[in-house]
């Protein structure tokens, strides 16, 4: 089970990036030879999200050929 | 907002969701439907860049001790230990031997390893279900290995995990013993695609199992064409040289490359 540190690493860098604002949404990608699982990392990600900016953010999975695993982008409030 | 970057763009595709269904959309809106306008960050952060940094510098430390560091990755219970306690004793005065062993409890590795005489420590990594780069810098900080010496890291048993994080060791060497079968490279192909070297262990037992060693090497380097591929028993012995010429090989490599 890597996927619960992968899982608290998306949510370490998306949480780092957004700074105190809520992210509603998360893009990540997950490559074929990424030896990660896509529903391992989806069913580990609204438990670790639970209490930090993240907290309810939807997360997208795309499945790519290549090998990396990668936090592409999110949405956040916008600032006040 | 669609995944663009990874080609699979358009505005009508497919979405994997938290749920694990796949279906497709066509518009953007948060699940959550809320009002708040958004905006969208590019990150584009790998998620291991973190543990790949601090291999790195793991990595240079080591280069800068001239020393030797390897990760042994398995199952569980194909002999690590065993390898580890005969490699220290065979190459007794031939090279300095450190090691960082890992296992989600206890210390009974570190144990059976120190008494062989070497420097040892344990790391416990609790759930985890494999070293992180972070782990074996704490480590180090701790062993303070001598420069010119091998370190020898037991990761923590498992053919999955452990292939995904770099540790700043020079290679992977995946044990495979005879008793697990040898249809495993082709189950766990990211380990064998990790390593540059696969040991076949417990070969004492093969007249008691069906495992086909050539077709084991085959389907290793069906996944991985370089690796190479030695047969042994960490118990009789047998075959062991070729792993300790190929550690040496290794070692003169790591202690010559300072000066390159
Ligand atoms: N017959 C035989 N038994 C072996 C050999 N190598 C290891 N064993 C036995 O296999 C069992 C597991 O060996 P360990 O060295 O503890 O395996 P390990 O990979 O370190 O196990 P974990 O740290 O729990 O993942 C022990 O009972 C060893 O005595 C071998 O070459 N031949
Ligand atoms: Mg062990």
């Amino acid at each position: 089970m890597h996927e619960l540190a992968l899982t608290h690493e998306i949510v370490a860098i998306v949480c780092q990036a957004a700074g105190d604002r809520r992210v509603h949404r998360v893009t990540l990608e997950v490559g074929e030879r990424s030896c990660a699982t896509p529903e391992s990392i989806a069913f580990c990600f609204d438990v670790i999200a639970r209490g930090t900016c993240a907290e309810g953010a939807r997360l997208d999975i795309c499945r790519t050929d290549g090998d990396d695993l990668m936090v592409t982008t999110m949405e956040i409030e916008e600032a006040a | 907002m669609m995944c663009g970057h990874c080609g699979c763009g358009g505005p009508d595709h497919e979405h994997e969701h938290e749920d694990g269904t796949r279906h497709s959309h066509s518009h953007s809106h948060a699940h959550g439907h809320t009002h708040t306008p958004t905006t969208l960050v590019e990150l584009q952060t790998r998620v291991l860049a973190k543990n790949d940094a601090i291999a790195a510098r793991n990595r240079a430390w080591f280069a800068g001790r001239e020393m030797l560091a390897i990760n042994l990755v398995s199952s569980p219970g194909a002999g690590k230990t065993t390898l580890l306690e005969r490699t220290i004793r065979d190459l007794h005065g031939q090279y300095d031997i450190g090691v960082l062993e890992g296992d989600q409890a206890t210390s009974l590795d570190r144990d059976r390893v120190a008494a062989t005489g070497a420097p040892v420590i344990q790391v416990n990594t609790g759930t985890g279900c494999h070293l992180e780069a972070d782990q074996v810098a704490r480590g180090l900080n701790e062993l303070r290995p001598a420069p010119r010496s091998i370190l020898l890291i037991e990761n923590v048993g498992n053919l999955v995990c452990p292939a995904m994080f770099d540790l700043g060791e020079r290679a992977k060497v995946v044990i495979l013993s005879v008793t697990e079968g040898d249809d495993k490279p082709l189950k766990y192909p990211h380990m064998f695609r990790a390593a540059p070297l696969m040991l076949i262990n417990k070969i004492d037992l093969l007249p008691h199992v069906d495992f086909d060693v050539a077709r084991v090497t085959a389907s290793a380097r069906d996944v991985n064409p370089a690796i190479a591929a030695i047969g042994l028993s960490a118990r009789t012995g047998e075959g062991m040289q070729q792993w300790y010429d190929w550690l040496r090989r290794e070692w003169t490599v790591a202690t010559e490359a300072a000066f390159a």
